[in-house]
């Protein structure tokens, strides 16, 4: 999946719980630091970033509501990637 | 302000309300209005009954936030010291209110004092967890750079603020203890705006979302705490008590917008 459209994927499933700027800014460093940099993006470094963007969701809105929450992103990666 | 607030709007209104009737109390004292209908006694006793709603729902919500978590959730002693912290301040103004309600009087130094001195290490730690517990997250919280400028700005502030404010009360004619206590509130407050001008940029990041407006109120409330103790001290000192009402004014706005904002997070964790 091209990077960007996964990026802004899941950044409008986060923002309504934290923001547009933190979705944005947590998703670009969790990218950076899982080392997703090019322009396509595969399935298994999906997982890892949703991984990391639950446990950090976590902290805000607990474990069962995070999960919640990355599960809605990850159908609406599936979504996208169907609709390919 | 949209309520989200059970009953809808009502509660700000209401906290909107009190501090206009407050701001007008301070501003025309002797209109008819406050020498007739809303006497100095009526609106200190119901200054003290709102400032323990506040605390109370405040404390217990904050606990519920604090039990919604799972254990092992990093933010989860955050929120309890939270508790502890406002639940402190509760019982300050619990031995405070029969003397404002019955007597219209609020003695200075009292055992009160003890619960509001004791609840600052509870408030101040509480913000240093959910800093460590946002950090542990992952979440972008600045360079060290970033939040080194953040904390010479409130060493800046506190200088270019407290010193003007702190000499007239250290050179006050009250009691030792009075003088002691006038100074450790504003000093501890400056203590507690460290994390929270940390945590303010985390929360300009979080705007937009149901956790920034969490806390927008967290911090606009302890940001009237500050205010609130600031000015209780300097017109103590100063001997200015005709400008009680607006100290009522912030401590008012500071513990009804602490209070919604652990409402608004408990509401989040339960929807």
């Amino acid at each position: 999946m091209e990077r960007g459209t996964a990026v802004r994927a899941v950044v409008r499933v986060l923002a309504p719980y934290i923001g547009d700027t933190m979705a944005r800014s947590a998703t670009e460093a969790h990218c950076q630091r899982l080392g997703i940099s090019g322009e396509r993006v595969t399935p298994e470094q999906l997982d890892g970033l949703l991984a990391k963007l639950g446990s950090g969701l976590n902290v805000f809105i607990g474990r069962e509501k995070s999960a919640t929450v990355i599960d809605e992103a990850r159908a609406a990666l599936a979504s996208l990637e169907a609709a390919s | 302000m949209s309520g989200r607030w059970r009953g809808g709007p009502l509660p700000w209104v209401a906290l909107g309300l009190a501090a206009l009737v407050y701001c007008g109390w301070a501003l025309a004292p002797t209109s008819p209005l406050y020498a007739r209908a809303l006497t100095p006694h009526l609106l200190v006793g119901a200054a003290a009954i709102l400032k323990l709603v506040y605390l109370l729902s405040g404390a217990l919500w904050a606990f519920a936030c604090r039990d919604r978590l799972e254990p092992g959730n990093p933010a989860r002693p955050a929120w309890a010291l939270l508790s502890i912290g406002l639940l402190a301040t509760f019982a300050g103004q619990l031995s405070l209110a029969p003397f404002q309600i019955v007597r219209n009087e609020s003695p200075f130094p009292s055992v009160g004092d003890l619960y509001y001195v004791l609840a600052y290490p509870f408030l101040i730690a509480a913000f240093v967890v959910f800093l460590r517990a946002y950090r542990e997250a992952g979440l972008p919280m600045g360079s060290a750079g970033e939040q080194l400028a953040i904390l010479a700005g409130v060493a800046a502030l506190a200088l270019a603020a407290g010193i003007p404010i702190l000499r007239p009360v250290v050179a006050s004619e009250g009691t030792l203890l009075e003088r002691l206590l006038n100074v450790a509130y504003p000093v501890l407050d400056l203590i507690l705006l460290v994390p929270l001008a940390l945590l303010l940029r985390v929360a300009l990041r979080l705007r937009g979302g149901r956790v920034g407006s969490v806390w927008a109120l967290l911090l606009g409330g302890m940001i009237f705490l500050c205010l609130g103790d600031i000015s209780f001290a300097y017109f103590t000192a100063l001997g200015q008590e005709h400008l009680d009402p607006l100290v009522h004014v912030t401590y008012i706005l500071a513990y009804g917008l602490i209070s919604g904002g652990t409402h608004r997070q408990h509401e989040l964790l339960r929807s």
